[in-house]
């Protein structure tokens, strides 16, 4: 029949324009593009634990003042976008930044079904509050906990380091970055920061564990951390995966297409094979 | 990925969607289109003039009596009544003669109307008993091809029956009409065979082909002595008597 | 006789309008028990939603930053939808299998099913720190292709709408809308093709929804298989509801159904049984396929790994068994006990991953506020109660009305 050979044929283009979509993608690289990730580099060694990082922000961001005094290690939560905690370790008082990770592939990123969670291509991860619905789903994929929610807010929004996005596009440096006072935190593009982390380990392995926290974690960070001891008596998480977060739904994502496609043609093959079928129904079965 | 420029692992995916859209939306006509055929299959058989079961209309809200007549009640308490589907398909084109007119008050198992073809006659008797209506009186005017829609156009009376409940009891309904039509389909094969015995070769011919199928309106081919023995075997109104099962 | 081309039957003279308002008032007792504890849940719910909507959620639920995810999205949703899987189960043995001897009781559980899926995606709008930007994915403002829960939500959707149209003949034999019942039961085999797919997918969907929070659920639970289990899992769910809900409704709502399915009841059970028993075998080999590839022995002696262990023997093994025993002795009393403990599993399973074994490690764990309870709760008696609604009202246990059948 002419009709059936047309609508064959409309089937066998679209499914081989997709093919060739497709394997295009796939044999490109990456997409490369010419602007590479900035990132933040955190040397634990020359950070005092004076805590100007926490008030900068925190005054740049609108947030509350931060107390003077604490005592315990605290998280980042809905008031606050960074803490500096003190840890007592084999070396004495070692200090350690928290924040958002800045992660190069985020989870949080993959899990928005709004795209309120972004990822710039020039690095930082930033929430937009006019697409954000609230569902949280971005704190539960986060390895690192970082988003924050305001729970007890009529209109709630989600809290964390943006890398001061918006001066970065002024052309300056994040607040932490220009306000600390001893030079423990450096920005400039992730490449270069590796490089200069990997200068210092090599200039002082007596000073450094030979580790950059951040390198490949998670599939690689915006932030990156040196440390004088190891970083699990520091509170981070060293058991996190090597590869991205989101490489872990890339399997179930990509049968979707797969399963829409087989399985309405299967079942309507089915319907049709068994649809002249009349069972028996036996009365003494009742 | 080599960490250092912006790269997404699902780049494809918004395209993706849009495509099994698309499959979607294109599945459905050419599902159908594919599947036409079947269709085809039964008007050119129906064409050919096989008679199966699978042809015969029957629809399911109304009852059917074992004398091949069928009855549906209207709201209005007022019934009507006509000739089913399987029994047209056998005769063929038949001239139709009403025996009672409105008003008239009948019993069960009366005569009502008398179908003829080129002198061969079946008489038709009443399932139900109960005061005459309204007779269709086009169906004594035309040539018999009201008989294409036997349930619509083709009723022969209307009545306002009066003991309909407990003359109801033997009759068929809904999927068991279906199924009685079929077994009925099968004894009137077995009712040719046996009566071919009786009678000349030349009816064989007629009946049997394409391995045991009989043909459309195979008795309008048949001589009256066959017709007498169906009135007498499937029509009369001592079928109406025996129960339904 | 004349064929009927009116959209709506004349109701002895009614209009279309005056009949629905009549529909609405209440039939039957006012002052059951069930009433009587319902009622008051509901508006207590209701009261507490108006709280959540001015202090926000924080006010009258126990999350934290570490567990932004508890009762409602772990008991509601995603429990919730596993029992609902027995229309999609249902519908394909019926619709596609033609196994017609299980057509009676398809209609009642693609209501159930439709049903729980409005409430719980209700439901999930309460737990939506601005519920009012939930169009953004849908109207295209934002479509965040790459997370999972994009396509959870849009299947939810779809759904809705294939199990509606499933459903919709039901509803215009109700209205007595011939045309309407004509288009609608034309589309019947379409819907049910698209709602077992959509199906397939978001009752693995939401178990996907768990992948990234690898380091955050007990690893005797968190496999890259959860999908896969979720959704065998969902099967012998749905149809332990089906079993359970088809008992409490043939005897409360005895009086409609016809005596042909009385005697089918018992019947339609034992089938149900078996397939149960045969899910739930396969099940219970993958889960311990999938704890072989993980390597955990090491994990079963503790406290969490015997938790895990009570789940699988206690709550898929045990009932497997008696599914498979009571099909083989035709106990139906032993069914509904096996149904009964399936579907306890099921809610320990779904909330083991979800939030048992979310962040089970935490000093302080998450334990759901008795508010939560109360909404939650209060979700699901509106929902039975507009089920109530339904069932008496239109053809869902009872029979068609005689002109479905009619010549066309």
């Amino acid at each position: 029949m002419g009709l059936d050979r047309r609508v064959f044929f409309k089937l066998l283009g679209a499914t081989g324009i997709t093919l060739a979509i497709g394997k295009e993608t796939a044999a490109k690289p990456t997409s490369k593009s010419e602007i590479e990730f900035n990132g933040i580099l955190y040397d634990s060694s020359r950070c005092a634990g004076c805590r100007t990082c926490e008030y900068e922000c925190a005054a740049a961001h609108g947030l509350p003042e931060p107390k003077a005094e604490v005592e315990v290690i605290r998280k980042t939560d809905e008031t606050c976008n960074t803490v500096v905690n003190t840890y007592q370790t084999s070396k004495g008082e070692v200090y350690m930044k928290r924040q958002c990770m800045h992660c190069n592939e985020p989870a949080c990123v993959a899990a928005c079904l709004t795209q309120a969670m972004h990822k710039d291509k020039t690095g930082p991860v930033t929430w937009n509050g006019d697409k954000c619905m609230g569902c949280r789903y971005c704190m539960v994929s986060c390895p690192f906990d970082s988003p924050k929610f305001e729970f007890h807010s009529a209109n709630p929004k989600i809290q964390k380091c943006d890398m001061c996005f918006e001066r970065q596009k002024a052309g300056e440096k994040p607040t932490c970055v220009t306000n600390c006072p001893n030079e423990a935190l450096m920005f400039g593009k992730r490449r270069d920061l590796i490089k200069e982390a990997r200068r210092r380990i090599y200039e002082k392995p007596d000073l450094y564990v030979d580790h950059i926290y951040g390198e490949r974690d998670a599939g690689g960070t915006g932030w990156l951390y040196l440390a004088s001891v190891p970083f699990e008596e520091l509170g981070m998480n060293t058991q996190l995966q090597q590869s991205s977060y989101p490489a872990l739904t890339k399997g179930f994502l990509y049968s979707v297409p797969t399963i829409f496609v087989l399985v309405p043609t299967l079942l309507a093959g089915i319907h049709q094979a068994t649809k002249n079928n009349h069972p028996k129904v036996e009365e003494d079965e009742y | 990925m080599d960490g250092f420029s912006y790269s997404n692992i699902f780049e494809t995916k918004g395209i993706e969607y849009l495509v099994i859209i698309a499959f979607l939306v294109l599945l459905i006509p050419f599902w159908i289109v594919l599947n036409k055929q079947s269709r085809m299959t039964k008007q050119i058989q129906s064409a050919l003039g096989v008679l199966s079961a699978k042809i015969l209309r029957i629809p399911q809200g109304l009852f059917y009596f074992r004398n091949h007549t069928w009855m549906y009640m209207e709201k209005t308490g007022v019934a009507k009544i006509g000739l089913d589907d399987l029994l047209i398909h056998l005769t063929g084109k038949v001239k139709f003669s009403t025996i009672k007119s409105s008003g008239e008050m009948i019993s069960k198992g009366d005569l009502l109307a008398v179908i003829a073809q080129n002198g061969k006659l079946l008489r038709i008797f009443s399932p139900v008993s109960g005061t005459i209506t309204d007779t269709n009186s086009m169906l004594n005017e035309s040539n018999g091809e009201l008989m294409e829609d036997p349930y619509g156009k083709g009723w022969i009376y209307k009545i306002k029956p009066s003991n309909w409940i407990a003359e109801t009891k033997s009759c068929y309904f809904a999927e068991e009409a279906t199924d009685w039509s079929a077994k009925e389909l099968e004894r009137f094969k077995d009712f040719l065979a046996r009566t071919m015995r009786n009678y000349t070769p030349e009816t064989a011919m007629i009946i049997m082909q394409d391995g045991g199928e009989i043909c459309d309106h195979s008795l309008s081919a048949l001589p009256d002595e066959i017709w007498n023995d169906f009135q007498r075997e499937f029509l009369n109104p001592d079928q109406l008597q025996m129960p339904a099962k | 006789m004349n064929t009927n081309y009116q959209i709506a039957l004349d109701h002895d003279g009614k209009s279309i309008w005056k009949f629905l308002l009549s529909e609405l008032k209440p039939k039957g007792k006012f002052f059951t028990p069930f009433n009587i504890i319902s009622i008051p849940v509901m508006i207590l719910g209701l009261a507490l939603i108006v709280y959540r909507f001015i202090y926000g959620i924080g006010s009258i639920t126990n999350l934290t930053q570490d567990t932004p995810w508890g009762l409602w999205i772990g008991f509601d949703v995603v429990t919730g939808v596993a029992f609902a899987g027995g229309a999609y189960v249902l519908t394909f043995m019926v619709y596609i299998l033609n196994m017609q001897k299980y057509h009676s009781i398809v209609r009642v559980t693609v209501l159930n099913g439709f049903l729980a899926y409005v409430f719980y995606a209700g439901a999930l709008l309460l737990d939506l720190g601005r519920p009012w930007h939930v169009v953004n994915p849908i109207i295209g403002n934002s479509f965040g292709v790459s997370s999972v829960l994009f396509l959870v939500a849009w299947h939810f959707l779809l759904y809705m709408i294939a199990q509606l149209i499933e459903f919709s003949p039901a509803i215009a034999e109700w209205l007595g809308a011939r045309r309407a019942h004509k288009i609608l039961s034309g589309m019947t085999i379409a819907a049910v093709i698209f709602g077992i797919t959509l199906s397939t997918l978001h009752q693995s969907g939401l178990g996907a929804l768990y992948l990234m929070a690898k380091d955050k659920i007990h690893p005797l639970w968190y496999s890259e298989f959860i999908p896969v289990m979720f959704f065998v899992s969902s099967i012998f769910a749905g149809l332990s509801m089906v079993i359970f809900e088809g008992s409490i409704s043939h005897k409360v709502f005895f009086s409609q159904i016809s005596e042909k399915h009385h005697k089918e009841q018992n019947y339609i059970i034992r089938g149900l049984s078996k397939i149960c028993a045969g899910t739930m075998f396969a099940y219970f080999f993958l889960k311990l396929l999938v704890f072989i590839h993980e390597q955990h022995w090491d994990l079963l002696n503790t406290p969490m790994g015997y938790w895990y262990l009570l789940e699988m023997f206690g709550f898929v093994l045990l009932p497997m068994m008696l599914f498979f025993y009571s099909y083989r002795t035709n106990n139906i009393s032993m069914v509904k006990i096996a149904a009964i403990l399936t579907m306890l599993g099921v809610i320990l399973n779904r909330l083991n991953v979800t939030v048992i074994g979310f962040r089970w490690d935490m000093a302080i764990r998450y334990i759901p506020s008795w508010m939560e309870f109360i909404v939650t709760l209060a979700v699901i008696f509106t929902e039975i109660w507009i089920f109530r609604w339904v069932i008496n009202r239109m053809p869902v246990l009872r029979d068609s009305p005689s002109w479905v059948n009619e010549p066309k």
